[in-house]
């Protein structure tokens, strides 16, 4: 709006009543003013005269006069045109009678004149009407119900805005909203007709009314449309976020585009839908690529003949399901980039370039060293099959006089080093399997209660007919030895996270019940529990390990390992929000020395992965609070905050600034818990910033502290490579070369940093950071709690506790296979993921790509795309395993 | 009878026939002849029925026409732990620990000691100082030393051993308490505690204490041997420019001194400097008092040689032992032959044709090895350069210090082998620190209880010019050649 424009008008006086005359006329500016009105072009001037004697005309008693004068109006604003900064000039000199015209309508009578008139009104109300009357829509309403794209854009948008605010004072006062929903559906056609998406969706939202848009979509719009609607999702509050994505679901199957649809099918934990996707789909080759997706989401998911009716085709697909040729893949990965040579821990610690502080004198074996050695050999050989220290050939290891490395480790150690060849032969159930099995039947309990947890450890994710980890597994769970049973039992937990199979639940529930079991197999019986029933809500299981809880005596209640109980309860409801409710009730009724853990615990894990703000400021004002001494609920809430915070990438960069405050201000238990929640939030994402605070904070006066600090650098880097972090690492370890623990945690994170080669990532999001798979952040989460208390834990004999970090463990590839589902390599590009929501026209997904052939790693937050039209892809996010078919359009260029 | 196909490992056995009218442990005698596991180890697996029992009823178990079945079990060695486990470092005891660290013990500090933790680790590191006290009698002392000396002498031969034998940090508690009766100026106290001393007094006073004790008891050899270690004799012309009269005159001692003024950016012009002074006495010719020159050359040597740095001199202003920043620089391997006389000169000729022909030697033969090495190398070798030189008398050294052979022959030629280095203003406050190489060519930095690995190349650097720990005190080792 032109102030200098108001002040030319002569008689204004009701449009400065009406208060949208801003600038103060002031009367030495009139003359100027004056003499710019005799600037007016020739044109303008016309202009101008012709629409004052409209308005005069108007107002005349003859009404054929009238019509006249209202249609000529009418026409001249439609047909002026006009640059988005300024105001069409009908508009603009029309301004001035616009409180003349309203005076005027309210005398009319009810006429057709009188609709026109405030369609007019209605326009006009769009440059004069002040903030908050919403005259636009009153005149709107009150006019003909012609179309209403016909007055333009901008009129459109303006409208929109005026009904979500008339909307909502509706609803609080109760009037009906008729008239207004047929007026949104209007603008909802013109929106999406426009390509205006985002507007049409935000429009039903605030109406509350999206049920309209399947009217609307069609194959041009449904796209951007859905993608808007699933990334608005994240920042509704609940139930509203489910409605949104109920409807991109609808619309996606709607127009068959199935592999989103299973996506959100699979965000929203719906199995149903899942299922409605597969039958809906007549393509074996799309089914295929479906079933690729739930094997990575890693939900265990039975086909049954209604879903595939040929039996062998279903046997195909359950295959994929199952995860069977997960290691063959990983290997193709692995043999392309050329890393299947084993990798020694020296090869990661490379000692070499830390001249001066070399190890001294290596000739005695230190157990805490060579138990390192044996975590750091099992990371960085994860998946390939062969490594330098536990699948050496028989002849060479017993031959030479190093002997067999399994037995440079002590007591508790063997356990870690058998189970370390699960983790060599991840995902390979038949070599693994072959290699645990001679280690069954050790005289010694440790090596065999090794062997068990191998086995689940190899079995992690992986499904089989024949239940080989259960069958294996199930005759050791009543054992003597609690070792061996804990390995037993970890090992069913691991091999079967997410599955909510019965039968582990029938062996292991009595367990809990059982008297005489030690504590330690309590707690590892209700993390395995936890892990199997992942986000179930299971009730049987929720109520076994609050018995486990309550039947506690007070000193057990104080061991370190007494965390792992609310931990396995708190698994059960993970991102399962509300549903946590009514246990959260029970747990208050818990002995006081472990109730506001527990309490911490449930909450931290309901809410994971929601992103739940009102959650987030709940665990910061817990962590506020200053503690008499032996509490220790608030690690456990600053895990929360990162936990809940993980969801989407604007809250997560705000919890790590609130992180930073906690640092500054918070106490010892609060600050040993914050490394440890930077590294969930960044897991195998190495942000710089992040990075830089870790390595300040492995520095730290406190030992554990600078323990979490190490470990998180691990984790924050895990799979990676990353240079930084592994130089990092390496200064730390000679800063660290005498104190055992921590040269133990450095270790450690080297091995993490390194795991499988840097082939591999721990992040438990993917998909393009739309899903999070539950079992993977479980197997963190798991992590970290075992982190809070690392002396008694991880440097105490729990330290096979790190192999739950198995089930993040997944490839950071992009496989490529053909129709019959071998190997392809095709040219892709790989850059950095662009954010497109909302942007008009076809913008580019990636910047600075790359181009290269599959198969290929991708690192955090990068997005890939084919290179070449010879194939269509039959998932639209490249990502693990994907399909390619062959494009028949495409002509070989000659 | 129905077919199952078997999986084994990666293998499949397709069609293997179930003779149901049997117990299942014949069929897992077929499987045993076609895979090789015995019977009693191998796991069979069928969906849904967990593992095959030997006992079970193949009617029960409902085995349906090609079914699949796996196997798992290996004809494997079944894996015995070795005889002899592994001993781990965490089990041994400490002394055995030491060992395997690489280094001896720290010092702890216990107020205000560092001048003394450090002389100390650096008087631990020669090893014939060592077996000295180790035979020195617990109760027979020679009828000359008093009661004080001769505790000090045992602490210090008991807080060498107590060095060996820990890896965690030792309280010098004992010694501290004899050293204190002994000399009682260390007892000094400043505000309620001890006051920090001087690290060259107490390095002088303790090897003055060990040279009275360690003498030889039957007197009819002269045996002394402290002085045989650090002993520097020297042999002095004292001249007269006035009155021309000159006088020669033999003194022993324990250091030579780098005098630093301004003209010294380097060790070996200090030492020169320190070898002449000037000095004011009674001329009996001229009836008063005249200004003497005297020149001193090094007639013996010993086979460590001390070396102080003197940076501190008595400022009246500030009534204080200030001192001086002065970089001067030490090199790591130290040739003294001109500053001694010469008929020692004479004497040293010989051994050092010889050392000079083995190093030709040993570069000759690296060379041989290294064919490719370019004559640029072949210069630089022959010219002994230092780093390398040192690296292989490092390595020599500890075979020929302990065999105490005649025919060792010193050459003139040292090594340095440990730093005392002081950070701060003046002697009596800032912190010693002790840098001593150990048996194994590493450094180690002594900063009291605290040992830290240092690079060698980082020791040259100690050499002031700056706030960092600057040299005080060096001590170097002969470099000797069997004749």
């Amino acid at each position: 709006m032109d102030p200098e424009q108001n002040n030319n008008v002569k008689n204004n006086g009701a449009a400065a009543a009406n208060g949208s005359v801003k600038a103060p006329t002031k009367d030495p500016k009139n003359k100027k003013d004056d003499k710019k009105d005799e600037d007016l072009s020739e044109e303008d001037l016309e202009l101008k005269q012709q629409l004052e004697l409209y308005v005069e005309r108007v107002q005349d008693v003859d009404q054929s006069l009238q019509k006249v004068a209202l249609e000529s109006m009418r026409q001249e604003i439609r047909t002026s045109t006009s640059s988005m900064t300024s105001v069409p000039k009908p508009l603009k000199f029309l301004r001035p009678h616009y409180g003349t015209l309203k005076s005027f309508y309210e005398t009319m009578p009810e006429s057709d004149m009188k609709k026109l008139l405030a369609d007019i009104l209605s326009v006009l109300a769009l440059t004069m009407s002040a903030e908050g009357e919403r005259e636009s829509l009153k005149y709107r309403l009150l006019g003909s119900e012609g179309d209403i794209g016909s007055w333009g854009h901008e009129y459109v948008r303006n409208l929109a805005g005026e009904i979500a605010q008339e909307y909502s004072k509706r609803v609080n006062e109760e009037s009906p909203v008729n008239e207004i929903i047929e007026l949104v559906e209007q603008i909802v056609a013109f929106h999406m007709k426009h390509n205006a998406e985002p507007e049409a969706v935000d429009l039903l939202m605030e109406v509350e009314y999206l049920d309209l848009l399947a009217k609307h979509v069609d194959k041009a719009n449904y796209r951007r449309t859905c993608l808007y609607l699933t990334s608005s999702a994240r920042y509704l509050a609940g139930p509203d976020d489910i409605s949104v994505l109920e409807i991109a679901y609808a619309i996606y199957t709607k127009f068959e585009e199935y592999p989103r649809a299973l996506q959100i099918a699979l965000y929203l934990d719906n199995m149903q839908h899942v299922k409605q996707i597969f039958t809906s789909c007549p393509d074996l080759l799309r089914k295929k690529q479906f079933c690729y997706i739930l094997a990575r989401q890693g939900v265990s998911f039975e086909l049954d003949e209604e879903m595939c009716s040929d039996d062998e085709d279903r046997e195909v697909l359950q295959e994929i399901i199952n995860n069977t040729k997960l290691s063959e893949g990983f290997l193709t990965l692995a043999r392309d980039i050329e890393v299947m040579e084993p990798k020694s821990p020296e090869d990661i610690y490379k000692a070499h370039l830390l001249d001066g502080r070399a190890s001294a004198g290596a000739s005695v074996d230190s157990a805490r060293q060579n138990l390192a050695a044996t975590f750091v050999n099992a990371f960085v050989n994860a998946g390939f099959g062969q490594d330098k220290l536990m699948t050496v050939p028989a002849e060479a290891a017993s031959g030479g006089s190093s002997g067999n490395w399994l037995f440079k480790n002590k007591e508790h150690g063997k356990a870690s080093a058998a189970a370390s060849l699960g983790m060599i032969d991840l995902w390979d159930v038949d070599a693994g399997l072959a290699q645990l099995d001679k280690y069954f039947h050790s005289n010694d309990n440790h090596v065999i209660s090794g062997a068990l947890l191998g086995v689940g450890i190899v079995n992690c994710g992986i499904r089989n007919d024949c239940d080989p980890a259960l069958a294996l597994l199930a005759d050791y769970l009543d054992k003597e030895d609690s070792s061996i049973r804990i390995g037993a039992i970890t090992g069913l937990g691991l091999a079967y996270a997410g599955t909510q199979n019965e039968q582990i639940r029938d062996k292991l529930t009595p367990i809990l019940g059982d008297p005489k079991a030690p504590l330690d197999v309590i707690a590892f019986t209700a993390v395995a529990l936890g892990l199997v029933y992942v986000g179930s809500c299971n009730e049987e299981v929720a109520q076994a390990i609050i018995f486990a809880l309550m039947d506690r005596s007070e000193s057990d209640l104080g061991e370190p390992l007494t965390r792992l109980l609310p931990l396995g309860l708190g698994l059960l409801y993970l991102g399962k929000q509300d549903s946590v409710e009514a246990t959260a009730e029970v747990s208050k009724t818990f002995n006081e020395k472990i109730r506001k853990y527990c309490d911490m615990t449930l909450l931290s894990c309901a809410y994971a992965g929601t992103g739940n703000v009102l959650k987030v400021q709940h665990f910061l004002g817990q962590c506020a609070q200053h503690l008499e001494k032996g509490e220790t609920f608030q690690g456990p809430a600053v895990l929360g905050i990162a936990m809940v915070a993980m969801a989407e990438e604007l809250g997560l960069d705000m919890a790590i600034r609130s992180l930073e405050h906690l640092l500054q201000y918070g106490e010892q238990n609060i600050r040993k818990a914050v490394p440890l929640a930077l590294g969930l939030l960044c897991v195998s994402n190495p942000k710089v910033h992040v990075m830089d605070t870790l390595s300040r904070l492995s520095h730290d006066a406190d030992t554990e502290v600078a323990m979490a600090a190490v470990i998180s650098l691990g984790l924050i880097g895990a799979g990676t490579n990353n240079a930084r972090i592994a130089g990092m690492l390496r200064n730390l370890s000679s800063y660290y070369y005498k104190e055992a623990s921590l040269l133990f945690c450095v270790r450690v994170a080297q091995g993490f940093v390194h795991m499988g080669k840097g082939l591999l990532t721990i992040a438990p999001y993917h998909s393009e950071r739309f899903l999070l798979s539950p079992t993977s952040l479980a197997g963190l989460v798991v992590l970290l709690h075992a982190c809070l208390d690392m002396k008694a834990i991880i440097l105490g004999k729990y330290h096979y506790v790190l192999y739950f970090v198995v089930l993040a463990m997944q490839p950071r590839m992009l496989l490529t296979v053909d129709e019959n589902l071998k190997p392809l390599s095709v040219p892709v590009r790989v850059g950095q993921a662009v954010d497109v929501v909302g942007q008009a026209g076809r913008p580019k997904t990636i910047t600075g790509f790359q181009t290269h052939s599959t198969p290929v790693l991708l690192a955090a937050g990068d997005r890939a795309e084919l290179a070449t039209e010879k194939y269509i892809p039959l998932s639209p996010i490249l990502e693990g395993f994907v399909i390619l078919k062959e494009n028949p359009d495409y002509r070989e260029e000659a | 009878m129905p077919t199952v196909s078997v999986k084994w490992q990666k293998e499949l056995y397709p069609a293997v026939e179930i003779d149901t009218t049997q117990p299942p442990y014949v069929f897992k005698c077929q499987l045993y002849d076609l895979t090789g596991v015995p019977p009693e180890r191998q796991k069979i697996m069928m969906k849904g029925h967990g593992l095959l029992k030997d006992d079970s009823d193949w009617s029960k178990l409902g085995v349906k026409e090609g079914q699949k079945i796996m196997m798992m079990g290996t004809a494997d060695e079944i894996v015995k732990a070795p005889e002899k486990g592994p001993v781990f470092m965490e089990d041994l005891p400490e002394e055995e620990q030491a060992v395997a660290v690489g280094h001896s013990a720290g010092l702890f500090n216990l107020g205000n000691t560092c001048y003394m933790n450090s002389t100390m680790q650096c008087l631990h590191s020669v090893p014939e100082l060592k077996s000295a006290l180790i035979d020195y009698p617990q109760a027979g002392r020679s009828g000359d030393l008093d009661q004080s000396s001769h505790l000090l002498t045992v602490a210090t031969r008991d807080l060498f051993s107590e060095l060996d034998k820990n890896v965690k940090p030792v309280a010098p508690m004992q010694f501290w308490m004899v050293l204190r009766k002994k000399y009682p100026q260390f007892g000094q106290l400043h505000n309620g505690s001890f006051m920090q001393q001087d690290a060259e007094e107490c390095w002088t006073q303790i090897l003055y204490t060990l040279s009275q004790a360690l003498r030889s008891p039957n007197s009819s050899v002269n045996h002394d041997t402290v002085k045989e270690l650090f002993g520097i004799d020297l042999v002095s012309r004292v001249h007269c420019a006035e009155s021309g009269e000159d006088s020669s005159e033999t003194e022993s001692i324990y250091a030579l001194k780098c005098h630093i003024s301004h003209e010294v950016n380097h060790l070996h012009e200090g030492l020169k400097h320190g070898l002449k002074s000037e000095l004011e006495k009674a001329s009996p010719s001229l009836g008063r008092s005249a200004v003497y020159v005297k020149d001193s050359r090094i007639n013996g040597l010993p086979k460590y040689l001390t070396i102080q740095f003197v940076r501190f001199f008595w400022k009246r202003e500030s009534n204080q032992k200030a001192k001086i920043l002065r970089k001067v620089d030490y090199p790591l391997e130290l040739d003294i032959f001109d500053l001694c006389s010469d008929d020692l000169r004479k004497k040293l000729e010989a051994p050092r044709q010889k050392l000079r022909d083995e190093d030709g030697r040993k570069a000759g033969l690296k060379l041989k090895e290294k064919k490719s090495a370019s004559v640029d190398n072949d210069v630089k070798m022959s010219d002994a350069e230092p780093s390398n030189a040192s690296e292989e008398s490092s390595k020599a050294t500890p075979v020929e210090g302990l065999a105490s052979d005649k025919n060792e022959q010193l050459t003139g030629v040292y090594d340095l082998v440990a730093v005392l280095t002081h950070k701060g203003r003046s002697a009596d406050s800032g912190h010693y620190v002790a840098w001593v190489k150990q048996e194994n060519g590493k450094w180690i930095q002594f900063d009291d209880d605290n040992p830290i690995p240092q690079k060698e190349e980082d020791i040259t650097k100690l050499s002031g010019g700056g706030d960092w720990h600057m040299a005080y005190i060096c001590m170097y080792k002969a470099r000797t050649i069997a004749m």
